[in-house]
């Protein structure tokens, strides 16, 4: 179930909130989240010790943050926001492993193509 | 075993619902399931028993239910925040939380049903006690009340993504760190989404997107004698036992027959 | 063997029609509507038939009673006495497959003497059978165990292990096929009447009695029938197993998927045992139209010829003169330059016997595309004059389940037996209970039953048809009359002769006697991949792609001898697509690897013209590509791509080419036959009659290796042995 379906299911009835009590207070917890992902970043390259600049790194927590930029329910942001700063949690304290963070980045994972010839050589079906 | 459960919907719905529904008697919110007791024959002289596969079934005492559905109705107006209630209330003293539960049935608007199993050692009794909700809507956490609640509910999250508010160290405990989704929900598929292997090239373990390369495993169980529904599930004699009467009445007449 | 047709056809007066679809008692139906029988069975009111068994109107009522040796397709042997029930004012219980319903009767399947009855007959029965579930190969799916599970006691009061023990038989070594453990035995008989009733081959038999009862040849022999290895589906215990499949999987690790064999033409329809991307074993799916529940040995034991010989790389022949693996970029490039090179008109393609319609298809429609026509089947046929423009020339119109209905049957050419078992098993059946008459042209063979040998030339054809024949006449005088003609005599040397002679005479018989809408004339085709390829379009000579004008010669799993290098030029650059590294392979200068019919979802249409399709089992070996995407990918470096690049797209094309295509499992009705005849009169044309009609299947040795799956299988090859070292 998408996202938006539960926001409808919801929206008519008289919910809890999550920990926002406004849209307001939603967004500054984003912000918030964003901006210490931010100052994480050369911490992570320098801990993790992995392949890969600041600069990809922060691209890469701005993508993540872009990729929800459509949800506009507050209880969803706020999820989206708690398992962020979870995410930010088991970073910091490198309980993660390299091969967690280097996940983001998606190095090995080869792109689907439509085209026939392509797909034939690999053998993969289409 | 004694099973009473006290039937409650999920916290924010609870104020207002849940409060005029014992307010106006009705039982709709509160169901207490009848109290079974079962007692299997055992006897070291098994094989003589004419019956081996008989159940024996305790009758049920109205009055003892009487009782309980009151209990749990008791509960059930207690419990939206604090079981403690249950914990604390003199005749019950269920001091043990043994097990926190999930159950996901989708196609419900509180998907997620929790269910809470106390047990009070002093009365050899236990309770059990569910509530409701969505992927959204929080519940208050029972950490406060019971330290055992901690990692029941670190555990529900991980597995069903119910977040649980005033929690002291909300965070995965059986998922791999990064791993995306809850798997126990219904709609998280069995094979997951990604597969893990050891990359020769980049010297690590690499996620991707799930292809299956390998067979998925699975057995096929059925026998074409399957189909003899006539010559299968024969009754099985179920036995009555007064509350008076001994197991040993009960073993008694088996090998007597 | 007279005296044994005369009782088993009395046999079948006696007793009711063994299977329901099947439509021979078409005259008795008017009666039996008018006396029904009433019976209760657990108080269930059924009406049915006279004649009827108690354990039939059991099964009516939805009641399945347990049984060993009852099978619905054997004659009623009643000596396994599962079946027992209790019936009322019956002094005892009674074997319910014998015993036929009366009026009134009351059966009580699960009264507690029913269940003692068989409780006690299960137990008999275990007092010598083995305990050795955990190696027993049927464990899993044994009737006994699940029966004895279900109708058993539920303890043992055997207690005499260490004196006498339980009894011992010899095992028996009936040829390469079927393993026997003969101490499973329950000496139910199934085997014995399958080999007498439907094999035709009276070699298993019962000897001793009581206690000493034991199934065998009697002297050491081969078990020598086309049709062996489904005694390994009837033993109802681990006595007869399969041996090349023994020890090697349990019942409930295999996948099934529900496949087509392509062994023959017949397209019989089988399950697929399939283990972690291996095929296991291959048993029938019951398909009453086509193959009952039968399949013969080739389609269930050449299996172990899929995985070796196997064509895993693309390969590309050196300057040496040694094909070496190369991979798809390079071989398909090779192929695009040689083809692009050839010219318009000088690209051939042949198509061999295992090729499935989608790739058919889609070389049909490359080689348009590259502005050549000649498109052919593997055939001898020295001209282009065989008349296969319209179906009903090429397929067995009538359908197989017409055999139940006919009164006579004239097969010319070929062997039947070999060449479609399971058509042949369902002729002999008939022959059986039905009064069927069967007469054959050409070489003599071994049918398993008594057929009139009418003669071995072309001009036994001729005397039929103006009536100076002896046996005209009984001929004329049928009113449901099948002509059968082989498929592999119309593609040799005097195919269009055969084939003009044959329509005539099935044009006088249609006209003659037989009732409307008849349809005399059928071919038997005998390899799976021909009706498909006629359907598109393939011509049935392939005289005219090899000839010394090809450049290219695309082979497209085509094995056979036809192919000669010889016949082409010296500088012909042949491509070889298939599976198996055979005859093709060996004489190609490039070999594109493909998958074989376990390995892919793939269209085959049988004789009849019914289109059935494959499911993939197991994926390719290797490099190996499924067919019609080779092709397609070759289209598309070759600069004319194909229009389709997934499956449903390519079965479209199929349907747009040819509407039977279109539905699976139904048998598409051909027209025009009128059309056939007077197409044939047309092109007739005269010539020699006194030449044999040739034969190459004359007995079982040469059944087992015909096609580059069979050939390349070692328990076929061990068959073949076999029966040359029985006499």
């Amino acid at each position: 179930m998408s996202s938006s379906q539960i926001t409808t299911r919801i929206s008519q009835q008289v919910v809890k909130p999550l920990i926002s009590t406004s849209n307001a207070e939603a967004k500054r917890r984003v912000l918030k989240l964003y901006r210490a992902w931010y100052r994480q970043a050369p911490f992570v390259v320098l801990e993790y010790d992995i392949p890969i600049g600041e600069k990809e790194v922060r691209a890469k927590v701005r993508e993540q943050f872009e990729k929800n930029k459509h949800v506009t329910d507050m209880r969803v942001i706020d999820m989206l926001v708690l398992k962020g700063q979870m995410e930010l949690k088991e970073t910091a304290n490198i309980w993660k492993q390299k091969n967690h963070v280097m996940n983001y980045f998606k190095e090995t994972e080869v792109k689907k193509t439509d085209d026939f010839l392509t797909n034939f050589y690999e053998g993969h079906h289409v | 075993m004694a099973v009473a459960a006290g039937r409650i919907l999920s916290n924010h719905l609870l104020k207002n619902s849940l409060r005029n529904c014992v307010a106006s008697g009705l039982p709709g919110l509160t169901k207490v399931c009848n109290q079974l007791k079962t007692i299997n024959v055992h006897n070291s002289r098994c094989e003589q028993l004419r019956y081996e596969t008989t159940t024996t079934v305790r009758e049920a005492v109205p009055q003892a239910n009487a009782q309980l559905e009151e209990y749990g109705k008791m509960c059930a107006e207690v419990l939206p925040k604090y079981i403690q209630r249950a914990e604390d209330h003199h005749n019950g003293q269920f001091l043990n939380l043994s097990d926190i539960a999930g159950i996901d049935i989708p196609a419900k608007t509180n998907r997620f049903e929790i269910v809470y199993n106390l047990l009070s050692l002093r009365y050899n009794a236990r309770i059990r006690l569910r509530t409701y909700t969505d992927e959204l809507s929080p519940i208050d956490s029972l950490c406060s009340v019971f330290i055992a609640a901690n990692w029941y509910e670190r555990e529900i999250w991980d597995m069903y993504g119910v977040y649980f508010s005033n929690h002291p160290d909300l965070r995965r405990i059986l998922t791999d760190y990064g791993f995306e989704g809850h798997p126990q929900r219904k709609d998280f598929p069995l094979s997951g989404y990604v597969e893990m292997r050891y990359d020769e090239d980049v010297k690590r373990v690499v996620a991707e997107p799930l292809e299956l390369a390998q067979e998925f495993r699975k057995f096929e169980l059925g026998s074409e004698w399957e189909q003899f529904p006539a010559h299968r599930n024969r009754e099985v004699k179920v036995r009555q036992v007064s509350p008076g009467e001994s197991f040993k009445q009960v073993a008694k007449e088996g090998e007597d027959k | 063997m007279l005296g044994y047709r005369f009782l088993s056809k009395l046999k079948h007066v006696l007793r009711p029609r063994p299977t329901p679809s099947v439509g021979f008692a078409r005259s008795q139906e008017a009666q039996a509507v008018a006396n029904k029988l009433e019976v209760f069975i657990d108080d269930q009111k059924v009406v049915v038939d006279p004649g009827t068994t108690v354990l039939q109107a059991c099964a009516m009522a939805g009641v399945e009673i347990p049984r060993f040796c009852y099978h619905d397709r054997l004659s009623v042997a009643g000596n396994c006495r599962m079946c027992l029930v209790e019936v009322e004012k019956s002094p005892k219980p009674v074997a319910s497959c014998a015993m036929p319903v009366m009026n009134g009767m009351r059966v009580k399947t699960d009264s507690p003497v029913s269940r003692k009855a068989r409780e006690g007959v299960m137990e008999f029965l275990l007092v010598n059978h083995p305990l050795d579930c955990p190696i027993c190969d049927q464990g899993g799916e044994c009737d006994l165990q699940d029966q004895s599970m279900a109708f058993g006691g539920d303890k043992s009061r055997f207690v005499d292990n260490e004196y006498t023990g339980k009894r011992a038989v010899e095992d028996k070594d009936i040829g390469p096929l079927v393993k026997t453990i003969m101490t499973r035995c329950i000496q139910c008989t199934r085997c014995v009447r399958f080999a007498s009733e439907v094999a035709g081959v009276e070699d298993l038999g019962t000897t001793g009695r009581g206690n000493d009862m034991q199934i065998g040849t009697y002297v050491e022999k081969l078990f020598a029938s086309e049709l062996s290895g489904n005694v390994i589906d009837l033993c109802p215990v681990g006595a007869l197993t399969g041996k090349p499949y023994a020890f090697t999987s349990r019942p409930w690790e295999l996948r099934r998927v529900e496949s087509i064999d392509v062994m023959d033409a017949c397209g019989s329809n089988i399950t697929i045992g399939m283990r972690s991307g291996e095929v296991m074993r291959i048993v029938p799916r019951v398909n009453e139209e086509i193959n009952e529940e039968w399949i013969c040995d080739k389609a269930r034991f050449a299996i172990d010829g899929l995985s070796v010989q196997r064509l895993t790389s693309p390969m590309v022949k050196s300057p040496e003169g040694y094909l070496e693996n190369c991979d798809w970029e390079d071989a398909l490039f090779c192929a695009a330059e040689k083809i692009t090179r050839a010219g318009a008109g000088n690209v051939a393609a042949v198509a061999g016997s295992l090729v499935d319609a989608e790739s058919l298809v889609a070389l049909r429609d490359f080689l348009h595309r590259l502005g050549s026509e000649t498109l052919t089947v593997n055939s001898e046929h020295p001209s282009d004059h065989l008349v296969n423009d319209l179906r009903a020339s090429y397929i067995f119109n009538s359908g197989i389940v017409s055999v139940e209905d006919a009164d006579h049957v004239l097969f010319i050419g070929g062997n039947p037996r070999l060449d479609a078992p399971v058509l042949n098993a369902r002729v002999r059946k008939c022959w059986i209970h039905n009064e069927l008459e069967v007469s054959l042209i050409g070489q003599d063979v071994d049918l398993t039953y008594h057929h009139n040998h009418l003669g071995e030339t072309l001009s036994t054809l001729e005397q039929l048809l103006d009536g100076s024949h002896a046996f005209a006449k009984t001929m004329y005088a049928a009113k449901r009359p099948l002509i059968i003609v082989n498929g592999k005599i119309l593609c040799g040397e005097n195919g269009s002769r055969v084939q003009d002679l044959a329509l005539k005479l099935a044009n006088k018989l249609s006209q003659q006697h037989a009732e409307d809408g008849w349809n005399v004339y059928n071919v038997l085709q005998t390899e799976a991949s021909r009706v498909a390829a006629l359907d598109l379009g393939y011509k049935s000579s392939s005289k005219s792609a090899l000839t010394k004008q090809t450049k290219v010669l695309y082979l497209l799993g085509a094995d056979d001898e036809v192919i000669n290098r010889a016949d082409l030029a010296d500088d012909c650059f042949i491509i070889y697509q298939g599976h198996h590294g055979d005859r093709g392979a060996a004489i190609a200068d490039l070999v594109l690897p493909g998958a074989c019919y376990t390995e892919k979802n793939a269209t085959y249409v049988n004789t009849e013209g019914r289109a059935q399709q494959t499911r993939q089992a197991a994926t390719p070996p290797g490099l190996a590509r499924e067919d019609w995407k080779i092709i397609r990918a070759l289209s598309e470096i070759c600069g004319v791509t194909l229009p389709y690049s997934s499956l449903s797209t390519a079965r479209q094309r199929l349907c747009e080419v040819s509407p039977s295509f279109s539905r699976y499992g139904d048998q598409e009705e051909a027209l025009f036959f009128q059309q056939v005849v007077s197409l044939s009169e047309d092109s007739s044309e005269s010539g020699a009659t006194n030449e044999k009609l040739t034969n190459d299947m004359k007995d079982l040795s040469h059944f087992y290796m015909t096609n580059s799956i069979s050939r390349a299988s070692r328990t076929m090859a061990k068959c073949v042995q076999a029966f040359k070292d029985k006499d």
